[in-house]
């Protein structure tokens, strides 16, 4: 987190009050309005108002709008909002409001392997952030308890201060924690020693765990144990992975990944939940499979606030259910910077939720998951 | 092979043929490639290199007849190659029907005669080095090509398979040909119309397609050859590389770029419409995916028309283009990173930054007006960046960041000068300046990424005076 109020004078002046109002409920409506279901017209309101504030007080975001003949009176649908692609948060601060309201800067890698700038996101409200971020992490990981130890193979946000899912796990173990132990740390080394002591202790004490990992650090503790298993977790423990599988260390798929990870820790495959997230979106989309165990692989579910759609590659017209396009996320919880995102990524939709099909890193390293990755990979080099 | 599938090898007949699997390229259309186990390649391999002395004994002229001939079918209208070339090509590569016939038509223009002959008068001079001693300098001295040469093609720019073939065969090397995914159809239909013509000298090729990154697979055959060439990506030429034992000789066609410079010589309002057209068909020719394809264009400004009233010309010039020798598909892969860099020069211009974008919609070419080199940007389909530059000298200053994959640089208006530009382009890496309009299509004898593409695939026996 960097504190930038100081160094950007405001290009607009006072922020409206439609946007504090509007961040106000929503951030009201983040906390306490998870479990209803947002009919498509309370959305498309929402959606819409959110759309209008943009447009407001986002200059560059309204004149690309009016580039594309896209302002609000015109556009009736968030469908028809103007999406920007995720590349953009590389080249642009994309700020709805006072710029000097800006609290948090987030940033996607910016990698030694390439000569692509790192993307950005700056966030001007943190407690809407935290609404949205608490909500949805209590729902898919900690459903059925209130409280529970954070084992990290994240590194922590005071060392990775502009990662936002060093952040995302931060703040939720901030109220969501019995106790907090990172064992990564911001060179991406692991502290294998420490790992194994707390998982035994939890084991033998039968202290249930939240260990929660990028899929490369997960691989790579997997291979430093080199097949051994350690103590069985005790019943009520579980996983959250994040990040791709094309580790950079070597290529292993999901279902290898789970089945080891299970056999190691001792946890059915179906207490490991996938998180999906990226930068550019200030929400996160996971696997339901800890409050719907038979729904394993059963797509990622967004939260209420976030409408999720695959589109034609070539016309971007939305693509029949289940078919394969590219993924555009229309969050609410982006409100200070743009709500509607294009992605690269790639997959279908089957009744609200997104069945990933692939990334798209090819072209650039994105997302905290590899900027993680390339940490460790790099920190091999001087490991012993 | 059926409707739908091409059989994508090409192996001496003495081998026996192993099953096949099918790779879908699209809904229409499949390629089958064998199903190739280590020790059956291994074994093709050292077949092909025990023909390597009957080879070595034929007269390089001849050769160079018969390739011709196989490789002037191609440009023969109503030839049955020719046809099922300009058939299958669009669905194996991607491109538009009228750009498959383009690039068929400038490829092939090298694999007639006297071009190969003029190919190999420039290498080796009029001597005849790679069929006896010779004198040079004194002394006596033999071009000796390669036992094997293994040729590891990735890319999709159909054409660069066949040529590369040829060069080997003339260098009498016996050639195991792995062609790029979208370029298996050209060298496969090349090695039926060699069978024809000489079965002898077609015994001594083999075409395979492997999935690229089979390092068992690739392991056996690269101990096996004496010379490696390799087309492609930095990554991929560095994974062949680093199997490639050191006593290899290693030729590698490593990732290049291409660029432009328009002189303000080019930008009067007589010329500027001439200049966008030549400009446009460089960018069009192999949708960018050449390494022959102009990335970004240099244009001067102080001209009649400026840089970014320049801009316009090329878009509309794209625009024309599309009626004649229109885009191909996208993959989705490539789609998603379209609309990526559409939006954010959009958004960029949206910004208040000076530069600007025109795009065709549907139709793949973006021109991107980008004077702050802003957005780094992947090329697909027909997407150009352009820059202004207050002079020449501030090209060598743009340019030298990326010295280390230069290629070619395609000019218009920039006569004044001419060779002191090209030497200080030569010193940062540049191997080939050349019109626009010529910048896809380089000639055979060219120094090909700033080597010697025959002479590259020879080692020399120096026979010195011996005796009293």
């Amino acid at each position: 987190m960097t504190d930038i109020s100081s160094t950007r004078a405001s290009p607009i002046g006072k922020v409206s009050e439609e946007l504090d109002v509007l961040a106000g409920e929503l951030e009201m409506h983040f906390a306490q309005d998870f479990k209803s279901c947002w009919s498509d017209l309370e959305f498309e309101e929402l959606a819409l108002r959110a759309f209008n504030a943009q447009f407001q007080h986002n200059p560059v975001y309204r004149r690309f709008c009016e580039g594309r003949n896209a302002v609000p009176t015109v556009v009736k649908s968030w469908g028809n909002v103007p999406m920007v692609p995720t590349t953009a948060f590389r080249y642009l601060d994309l700020v709805t409001g006072d710029h000097s309201s800006v609290r948090m800067v987030f940033r996607t890698s910016g990698t030694t392997s390439t000569t692509l700038a790192s993307g950005r996101h700056l966030v001007s409200r943190p407690s809407l952030y935290h609404a949205a971020l608490l909500s949805n992490f209590r729902e898919y990981l900690l459903p059925d308890v209130e409280k529970i130890k954070f084992v990290s193979l994240i590194p922590s946000p005071a060392e990775l201060p502009h990662s936002s899912l060093s952040y995302m796990v931060g703040v939720a173990a901030d109220t969501m924690s019995s106790e907090t132990h990172w064992f990564v740390n911001g060179e991406g080394v692991l502290n294998s020693i420490g790992l194994r002591n707390v998982l035994n202790d939890a084991a033998l004490q039968g202290e249930k765990v939240l260990l929660l990992g990028t899929a490369f650090a997960l691989v790579h503790w997997l291979d430093e144990l080199a097949g051994e298993e350690l103590r069985r977790l005790p019943p009520g423990s579980r996983i959250m992975e994040t990040g791709g599988f094309k580790a950079q260390t070597r290529d292993i798929t999901k279902d290898q990944l789970y089945k080891s990870l299970s056999t190691t820790v001792g946890l059915e495959p179906h207490r490991i939940v996938n998180e999906y997230g990226m930068t550019e979106l200030l929400s996160q989309l996971y696997e339901s499979n800890l409050t719907q165990p038979n729904e394993i692989q059963a797509g990622h579910t967004p939260p209420p606030w976030l409408r999720v759609r695959a589109l034609n590659p070539t016309t971007l017209e939305p693509v029949a259910e289940n078919e394969t396009g590219l993924l555009a996320f229309f969050d609410l919880a982006n409100l200070g910077s743009v709500c509607h995102v294009l992605t690269e990524d790639v997959g279908r939709v089957i009744g609200g939720k997104v069945h990933l099909e692939g990334r798209f890193p090819g072209a650039e390293p994105r997302g905290c998951s590899r900027a993680m990755d390339e940490l460790m990979a790099s920190s091999r080099v001087t490991r012993r | 092979m059926t409707r739908d599938t091409f059989d994508a090898w090409a192996i001496p007949g003495s081998v026996e043929v192993p099953g096949a699997t099918s790779t879908s390229l699209g809904p229409e259309f499949s390629i089958r490639s064998l199903s190739i186990e280590s020790h059956w390649l291994n074994r093709l391999a050292d077949i092909l290199i025990k023909g390597s002395s009957r080879l070595k004994k034929r007269k390089v002229a001849d050769l160079a007849q018969i390739l011709g001939i196989a490789g002037s079918r191609f440009l023969k209208e109503g030839d049955p190659l020719r046809t099922k070339a300009l058939e299958l090509l669009p669905r194996a590569s991607g491109l538009s029907a009228p750009m498959a016939r383009a690039v068929l038509d400038g490829m092939a223009a090298d694999w007639v005669e006297d071009r190969l002959c003029g190919l190999l008068s420039n290498e080796f001079g009029t001597s005849n080095a790679l069929d006896g001693f010779v004198k040079q300098n004194g002394c006596q001295t033999m071009a000796i090509g390669a036992d094997l040469c293994v040729q590891i093609v990735s890319g999709s720019v159909p054409g660069v398979g066949v040529t590369a073939l040829i060069r080997s065969l003339l260098t009498k090397a016996p050639t195991l040909l792995k062609p790029g995914q979208g370029d298996v159809v050209l060298p496969v239909l090349f090695m039926q119309a060699l069978a024809v013509i000489d079965q002898d000298l077609a015994e001594n090729v083999a075409v395979l397609y492997w999935s690229g990154g089979s390092s068992d697979l690739e392991r056996g055959v690269l101990d096996r050859a004496s010379v490696v060439t390799t087309y492609g990506g930095d990554e991929s030429v560095e994974s062949i590389r680093a199997l490639t034992p050191v006593t290899k000789r290693f030729v590698a066609y490593h990732h290049r770029i291409s660029v432009g410079v328009v002189g303000s010589q080019a930008l009067t309002s007589g010329l500027v419409e001439q200049t966008a057209r030549n400009v446009a068909r460089a960018v069009a020719v192999f949708d960018q995916r050449g390494c022959v394809s102009p990335r970004s264009i240099y244009v001067e400004s102080g001209g009649d028309i400026t840089p970014e009233a320049f801009a316009g010309y090329l878009a509309s010039a794209l625009e024309a283009l599309e009626d004649d020798l229109p885009g191909g598909g996208l993959e989705l892969e490539e789609a998603a990173a379209l609309h990526q860099v559409r939006g954010a020069a959009e958004l960029l211009a949206a910004s208040g930054s000076p530069g600007g974008i025109y795009h065709g919609g549907r139709a793949s070419w973006t021109v991107i007006f980008d004077p702050d080199s802003e957005l780094r940007c992947n090329h697909v389909g027909r997407v150009v960046r352009m820059e202004p530059i207050e002079n020449l000298s501030d090209l060598i200053k743009r340019l030298s960041p990326y010295k280390e994959h230069l290629q070619s640089v395609g000019v218009a208006g920039v006569e004044a000068n001419l060779e002191e530009l090209a030497e200080e382009l030569g010193r940062i890496g540049v191997s080939r300046i050349a019109k626009f309009l010529e910048l896809p299509f380089p000639p055979s004898p060219w120094h090909h990424d700033g080597g010697s593409p025959l002479r590259d695939l020879v080692h020399w026996v120096d026979l010195e005076e011996i005796g009293d």
